[in-house]
This record gives structure tokens, sequence and C-alpha cells, in this order.
């Protein structure tokens, strides 16, 4: 009887509970694989035997989907439709996951100390998250890329520098969100017994929150770093098509900018790159999705 | 012989949205080297806080004032740092809940030669074999199986073992078990208090046993505290205490266990009324609205902590069986 207890007990607070030989839904499949094959061809599309995605070639303006020597058509201006959203796939990719990476790591170091060490620091740090979070995620990157991005008229903005700020804004915008993620999953954490345990052995603070807090936090800030990637790439293509984000049609969203115009004449030159952001944003939803509800507490299963 | 642990005038509180909560009085206790004391008393008496108090494991909004004497050394003004340093080492404690004392995501092995490593600055091959001793040491079969299992893999009284050994690992001469068998069942309490009185005969270690069962520590103790709305309210050695009890309190928390011969059918005496209010001061006597023996005096007038002689203290003005 007390082992049916303590078993129940044990998938209700852990997160490494039996991994239960659950059927995973076909969305979880769809959504993996897409994401999966973004990032493939994100990292090795250069490979591919296709043309340069920046050299337009003048004999195809406009070409439908399906034209010889470019399976998904051309722009207006020439360019390949689809190295240029292998281009994109990179691009987007790129600044979505080092912008998550960046904002998550340092949402999660604040907000784990803060709900770990409380008290005054608590008070400031959620006070910032709170302003920040009070500010819309568009209008709030828009501020910084503009202030950070133009600084100085002499420079030449290359790609490189834009891409660069484009993250550090991005970034930016990450830390309060995964941080008051992070630092809501600690603050039930650091109250537990083990801790207290722990404590009474003598183990110092940073000990414990690495040992102790950290591996407890670490499945919340994951499965909403997947959603927040969605939400960047989201971010990032509004950006794009405002102007400021990647220029040249480097990434989907300054694609979508740069064919906006041409809608009329050949609609493929939207509707690709938009199809490639939308499944992009709903299997990064349905994935992290997939990864809260599989290490959500409330919904294991016994 | 010198006392281990003096505890003098030690009083707690809370700052609460609803005023000061006087979590513990006045408490004066002595502990010497080896031996063993129970904090006995119902839920919101005092007895973790008190426990808690003394390691200083406190929140931060609690308030502790009187003195804390460990090995001779005032501990109580200590900065945190040197604090720290006695813990494990010095003083450890064994948790009421073995099942949220253990981290649910690290495996036995890690957590168990955590302290080892932290601590006793072990490397890994040495905490390894020491931790298998100490599995070895608190009855747990295949110790080197049990280093690479989840805490989900094991029962309560498992658990609790695990984290006994967790406790003693560094070798501490003070060992704070609060509540350590209220989670488990009766067979495995019996188990789990011999274990304790076993490993405490090896190492001379002293122990203050938190529970509100009298009959755990009826067997397992050199003497007795019981604790009533933050008061010690009788201290007296065990065997004292069981043979001549004076607060109506002892009596009556003795008379609620349950016994095999009381016949079938018939009511188990509880305590009518509840613990008074903590965030208020109370004129009198605390227990007076809850004793049998209650008079006017109880309620005008808080008495002293009187002397039955042997080291038997209480604190009331009718005691069962006269004033001496």
């Amino acid at each position: 009887m007390s082992e049916t207890i303590s078993t129940a007990d044990s998938a209700d607070t852990g997160p490494l509970a039996p991994a239960a030989k659950r059927k995973r839904p076909v969305g979880f499949y769809l959504a993996g694989s897409w994401l999966g094959s973004i990032v493939l061809l994100g990292l090795f599309g250069a490979l591919l035997p296709l043309r340069q995605w920046d050299l337009a070639s003048y004999d195809y303006l406009g070409a439908l989907p399906g034209t010889p020597g470019h399976p998904l058509g051309t722009t207006q201006d020439g360019y390949d439709m689809l190295s240029g959203l292998i281009n994109g796939a990179r691009i987007s990719i790129f600044v979505s996951f080092f912008a998550v990476l960046f904002g998550g790591g340092i949402g999660a170091l604040i907000g784990i100390t803060s709900a770990y060490f409380r008290g005054k620091y608590d008070l400031i740090v959620v006070s910032i998250f709170n302003i920040m979070l009070s500010i819309p995620n568009l209008v709030l990157s828009l501020a910084l890329l503009s202030t950070l991005a133009y600084s100085s008229p002499d420079k030449p903005a290359t790609l490189q520098r834009r891409l660069i700020i484009l993250i550090l804004s991005l970034t930016i915008v990450i830390i309060p969100i995964l941080g008051r993620i992070a630092r809501a999953s600690a603050l039930q954490w650091s109250s537990r017994d083990f801790v207290v345990a722990s404590k009474s052995m003598g183990t110092r603070n940073f000990t414990i929150i690495r040992r102790h807090i950290l591996p407890n936090v670490a499945p919340a800030i994951l499965a909403i770093g997947f959603l927040a990637i969605g939400s960047v790439i989201i971010v990032e293509g509004s950006l794009s098509i405002l102007g400021i984000g990647v220029p040249g049609g480097a990434s989907w969203g300054s694609m979508l900018a740069n064919g906006r115009g041409n809608i009329a004449f050949s609609p493929h030159e939207v509707y690709m790159p938009a199809i490639c952001i939308a499944l992009t944003v709903i299997s990064s939803n349905w994935f992290g999705d997939y990864v809260r509800s599989r290490l959500d507490l409330r919904e294991a299963k016994i | 012989m010198t006392n281990l642990l003096e505890i003098e005038d030690l009083s707690v509180g809370f700052r609460t949205p609803r005023g000061n909560l006087q979590a513990v009085r006045n408490a004066t206790l002595t502990l010497a080297p080896g031996e063993s004391i129970g904090i006995v008393g119902e839920s919101g008496s005092g007895k973790t806080v008190l426990s808690r108090a003394v390691m200083g494991l406190l929140p931060s909004t609690a308030t502790r004032t009187g003195s804390i004497v460990y090995q001779g050394r005032e501990i109580s003004d200590l900065p945190r740092d040197e604090v720290r340093d006695l813990w494990g080492t010095g003083m450890a404690m064994i948790f009421q809940d073995p099942m949220t004392a253990l981290n649910p995501t690290r495996r036995i092995g890690s957590q168990l030669s955590e302290s080892l490593v932290v601590r006793l600055k072990m490397d890994k091959g040495a905490a390894r074999q020491k931790s298998v001793e100490l599995l070895r040491r608190v009855r747990i079969p295949d110790p080197e199986g049990m280093l690479r299992k989840f805490p989900y893999q094991l029962s309560g009284g498992m658990r609790q073992r695990i984290m006994i050994a967790i406790a003693v690992s560094c070798g501490p001469e003070l060992l704070f078990a609060d509540e350590p068998t209220t989670a488990l069942d009766v067979t495995v309490q019996a188990q789990v208090l011999e274990l304790l009185d076993e490993l405490r005969a090896e190492n001379n270690t002293a122990m203050v046993l938190v529970t509100h069962d009298l009959g755990v520590v009826a067997g397992h103790t050199d003497k007795i505290a019981v604790m009533y709305a933050g008061d010690v309210v009788e201290y007296a050695p065990t065997k004292r205490l069981y043979a001549s009890m004076k607060m109506p309190y002892t009596e009556a928390l003795l008379n609620s266990i349950p016994r095999l011969e009381t016949p079938t059918g018939s009511r188990l005496p509880v305590i009518e009324g509840r613990l008074p209010d903590p965030t208020k001061e109370v004129a009198g006597c605390a227990f007076a609205d809850r004793c049998p023996y209650v008079s006017e005096k109880c309620r005008a007038e808080k008495p002293p902590l009187m002397d039955a002689g042997d080291g038997h203290l209480y604190r009331c003005w009718f005691p069962i069986g006269g004033v001496n």
C-alpha cells in the first residue's frame, strides 16, 4: 500500500517520473520533422547545388513555381525563391535560436537567483521585469533596434552588424519573458525540503542553485523557450517588414517585405516565405506545448 | 561533564501581517554529548521552530532572542558563514517528510556524496566508497545499486534511511530529527528509531527528537520537554516524567494515545478546544481553556517554571499530585 502511495507521490514531484510509453501525438512528429528539416537546411543548405540566393538571373523575372532551374520560381527582380528560402531559414533560425539562448540563459540566471535570495534584489528584478513586460514585444525591440543600430552614421551597416544588433535587442526582449518563468518555477522549488536539507548540511548557496534548483527549473524554461522561438521569428519578420530587421531579402521576413509590392504579379513571392514563417511558428508552438505537457506535473499520469 | 548544547531564554517570533506571532517563549534546555532529548507537543506548539532556531534555519521574517551555546561557544549571533561551517559536521537535521526532502532529479549517489564532497572535500572515489559504507550502515540492501537510483524508485522507509545516511554522513555531534517517523507506517517507524539509536551509540551523537507522539519518545530519549503554545511546560528526565507527570497537559497528551486494552467501541479521549491564537498574548496559563483542573488563578496569572526536584520542571499552579 505504501508502495503505491510513494509512486504516486514521486510522479507528482519529479520531472523525471518514469517515462511512460505514451503514444506521441501526430502533431509532434509533423512539427518535429518540419523543425528538423528547417534546421538541417539552415545548417547545410549552402552545400546544395543551387543558385546563389543573392544572384539575380535576368532571364527569369517573376517566374512562376515549376519553371526549369527555379523549382519555386523567382522574384520580380530575378532572385531564386528556393535558395532564398533556404538562406532565410538559416538567418531566421540563427537569429531566433541565439536570441532565445542568450535571453533564456541570462533570464534564467536573474530569475532563479532573485527567487532564491528574495529580499530587495528580488523586488528590483520583479519591478524591472514588469516594466519591460508592459511594453509590447514589437515596440520594445523596435525601440532597442533603432537606438542600437544607427548610432554612427559613418559606419556602413553591414549584414553582420545588423544581425548582431538584432540578436542583442531580441535577447533583451526575451530576458524578462523567460526570466519571469524561471523565477516563478524557482520560487516553488526554493522552499522545498531538499533545498533546506542541503542547506542544513552546509552547502553553499550557488552550489544549491546549480545542483538542486536548476535541474528542476530547466524543463519549464525549455518548454517556454520553444514557444519563445516562434514569437521571436514573428517579431523578426515584423521588424523586417517595417524595414529595420535584416536587410536585402536575407530573412523570411525581409523576403516578405521585398515582395509585398509585387503581390499582384507574383503572389508566390509573398506566400512562400509567409508559409515558412507560419509553419515554423506553429511547429515550435506544438513542440513547446508537447514538451510542456510531457513535463507538466499536474498532467503527469502515473 | 560539559554540555554540548545550552539553550537559554530562547524566544522566536515571526512578523506577520496580523502582528507578531510568538512561536517560542523563553525556552531553556541543556543537552550533554550523546544525550537525547524529546520535544513533544501538538501541532503549532513551537517544537519545529525551536529546533530550527537552534540550527539557525529560520526564514528571514523570524526574530530570535536569547542565547544558544554550542560546545561552549555562543552561536546565536554568529555570521551566516560561520554558522554554515557548523552545519553538517557539527549539527545536522533529519527532515520530517522523506518524500519531499530528496531532490527528484538527482540520483541517490550524487545526493549522498554531495556533502561529503562539499564539506569534507573528499574526491569522487572516496566519496563513493564512503556513500556505500553509509548505505550499508543504514541497512540498505545492495548499496552499490542504490547509488544509481532516483528517489521515486524508493519506498518511504528507504528514503528516510537515505535521509538519515545523508544527515550522519559528515559525522555530526548533534542530530535534529524533526518528526522523522511521522510519514512512515508503524513497523517502519520502529525500525527507523532503532537505527537512529544504533548510529547514535556508535558515534556518541546527541539527538533532539521532535515529535507529537509521546509513545515514540518514551523508549528513545533521556529527557523530555513538553511544549504548549510556545512554552516549555514540563521538562524532566524521561523515566521521571512518565512516573510522576505534573502537567495536566502532559497527562492529556498521554491519555489520547490509543491503547490495545481499551474496550472496542469506546471513544478515544481527545483534548477539547484548540491552541490559543499565537498572535495574542494570553494573560494566564495558555492551557487554561482546555484544562480539566482549571481555576480562577490559572486565568489571571501565568504560572512560572517550578522545580519539583531531580531536574523536573513544570509550569502549573495546580500540578498533578500536588506541589512538593
